[in-house]
């Protein structure tokens, strides 16, 4: 090719700069940490439990802590320290599930609003308005009550199908701010569809924004579940969640029995403490622009 | 006619501002390219350049008028979606700005492979990669760059990606709104004697917007010159630089710095009140090749 062309200056780049690591200011590496022991040995948990959690031994029902029972036993004579591992595999997994089903209608959702015309766009943000004004409990109770008995699998879908709205709105509003940039224009110029677009140049650029609420949803899911199933109405007895194990505590308390309440709600506080703070901190960096010319 | 690329017929395009007022940004504009050539649009801002462009790259649907390219009307639905790829993989666009017409979160490499995995064509030089690398080597750039991303290069570089990512479709025809409006001079030059060599080389089709006249008198064989929505004159360049005809060409043209202090303090400036020029009238012949917007006999 023609010299002359050639752009002056800077024929090829300088190396680049030795890298910082990025976000390593404020990284809240205790909780991180908290939150990685408390998944694997949910993940794990069969290496170490010492007993079968689901087993009702009657003769030690509400043993307070003891070399036998660690974390003592419930009114129904379960170890707890085995159900606290093998129950935080259905909340943490119930969390992560109505997350994925809330991110999925989110995004979609509020993607197909952004991009849609203004009568659309207005018409689907006053149906979630009207949505979002009916309280997510009755919804969710109506929802349960349509799908039959709860299960991990239906509790996580309804209480996805519950808390998208908030998401959906703050997608929206960020593809409403990208759409009219030059290089949507020049891929839909180009002929790129609906999902190219979202994937290649939306969701890429909102989902730093979105990251905060996604980690806060796990954390909200994770506490629904512990709610309704306090409530009664969430899993059965015989499924150990953090929230099923909470539900024994009303009794608990009449007798005395704090361990039962206390050792469940420890851990459900901490975890969702530690997640708040892993939100916090993917906020913070989420900011950084990657320009800097 | 078989040389004709893109015929423009009565464009219009209107925009609704608010519930009664309504902003005629293009008004009637009737223009034809031929195969090969680099046509400019020339007019000051606001004067619906960019709105035909727009149209013409099916990014607006124009309020009335007709656009024909390939002899495929492409204002209608039908008939755009029955063409659609070829539409789509042979009209290609630069944008004015490359700091957002470009993802700022894509490498360079994906950016210009783009349009390829849009249409999943196999890129002739094997992966999409080689073929990105090659594109960047035809603009002038280095292939290490295809790591890097658009905030870290200059402006300059950035508009030369913007026109690999054009190019790499092989395109019949190529709109540039203003692409070299962001860039400082010595840049645009190269830009310019960059399109000027692609085109030589690649043969495209070329409608090029600008408002600098010494860029379009330097670069196209035929401009146009826009007055608030209407197509006032088009004629072959040197002929328009030469014998101006209509009152805001020549008020145009006459503002033209010239680059002598001697000759410059001389010049005559055209007075220049919009209320004088006509808008009114239809393109006629005034020599061969030379349309200007006259008034219709009474």
């Amino acid at each position: 090719m023609d010299k002359r062309f050639i752009q002056v200056g800077a024929r090829s780049p300088l190396p680049d700069p030795a890298k910082k690591p990025r976000r390593s200011v404020g990284k809240p590496a205790a909780a991180l940490a908290v939150l990685a022991v408390i998944a694997a040995g949910c993940l794990f948990c069969e290496a170490f439990i010492p007993k079968d959690p689901a087993y009702m031994d009657l003769y030690h029902a509400s043993q307070p802590p003891s070399r036998a029972f660690w974390f003592g036993t419930d009114t129904m004579g379960r170890d707890i320290f085995s159900m606290i591992w093998h129950g935080g595999r259905v909340s943490l997994a119930i969390g992560l599930l109505s997350t994925a089903v809330s991110t999925g209608i989110a995004v979609l959702s509020g993607a197909a609003s952004g991009l849609a015309p203004k009568w659309l766009d207005g018409l689907f943000m006053r149906a979630v308005e009207i949505f979002l004004s009916i309280p997510s409990l009755l919804l969710v109770v109506f929802l349960q009550a349509m799908l039959g008995k709860a299960g991990v699998l239906s509790l996580s879908l309804v209480i996805g199908a519950t808390s998208w709205t908030s998401m959906s709105k703050v997608v929206r509003a960020e593809v409403r701010r990208l759409r009219g940039s030059e290089y949507v224009l020049a891929s839909r110029c180009m002929g790129g569809g609906f999902f190219h677009i979202l994937r290649r140049h939306l969701a890429p650029n909102f989902f730093p924004s979105i990251m905060f609420m996604v980690v806060m949803n796990v954390r909200s899911a994770i506490a629904a579940e512990s709610t309704l199933s306090f409530m009664g109405i969430g899993l059965p007895l015989e499924t150990i969640s953090w929230g099923s194990m909470l539900a024994l505590s009303e009794k608990a308390l009449l007798s005395g029995a704090w361990w039962i309440i206390l050792i469940p709600g420890a851990f459900l506080a901490v975890s969702l403490l530690c997640m708040t703070s892993a939100g916090n901190w993917l906020r913070e960096g989420g900011r950084q622009d990657s320009s800097h010319l | 006619m078989n040389d004709i690329l893109l015929d423009v017929q009565d464009l219009t395009h209107c925009f609704r501002l608010g519930r009664r007022t309504v902003l005629r940004a293009v008004d009637k504009v009737s223009f034809q390219l031929h195969r090969g050539e680099i046509f400019g649009l020339v007019g000051e801002s606001g004067s619906g350049k960019s709105t035909i462009a727009k149209c013409v790259m099916s990014l607006l649907r124009p309020t009335a008028g007709k656009i024909r390219y390939l002899g495929v009307n492409i204002c209608d639905p039908g008939q755009f979606r029955a063409h659609k790829k070829l539409l789509q993989t042979s009209r290609q666009m630069i944008f004015q700005d490359s700091a957002s017409s470009l993802n700022p979160r894509m490498t360079v490499a994906d950016i210009i492979s783009e349009p390829m995995a849009i249409h999943r064509i196999r890129p002739p030089r094997g992966t999409h990669r080689d073929e990105a690398a090659f594109q960047l080597r035809c603009v002038g750039m280095d292939a290490a760059y295809l790591d890097k991303r658009p905030g870290e290069l200059s402006g300059g570089q950035r508009q030369r990606v913007a026109i690999a990512r054009a190019l790499c479709m092989g395109p019949d025809l190529l709109a540039a709104d203003e692409p070299v409006a962001s860039l400082d001079v010595s840049i645009q030059a190269q830009i310019i004697n960059l399109f000027k060599h692609l085109q030589a080389e690649h043969g495209f089709t070329f409608l090029f917007i600008a408002h600098d006249l010494a860029v379009v008198r330097y670069l196209c064989d035929r401009a146009g010159v826009m007055f608030q929505g209407r197509l006032v004159e088009t004629a072959p360049t040197a002929e328009l630089f030469r014998n101006p005809l209509h009152p805001y060409t020549k008020a145009l043209l006459s503002a033209i710095p010239i680059p002598d202090p001697r000759r410059e303090r001389a010049r005559v400036l055209e007075p220049f009140d919009p209320d004088r020029f006509d808008r009114e009238g239809v393109l006629a012949e005034a020599a061969p090749g030379h349309w200007v917007l006259k008034k219709e006999a009474p």
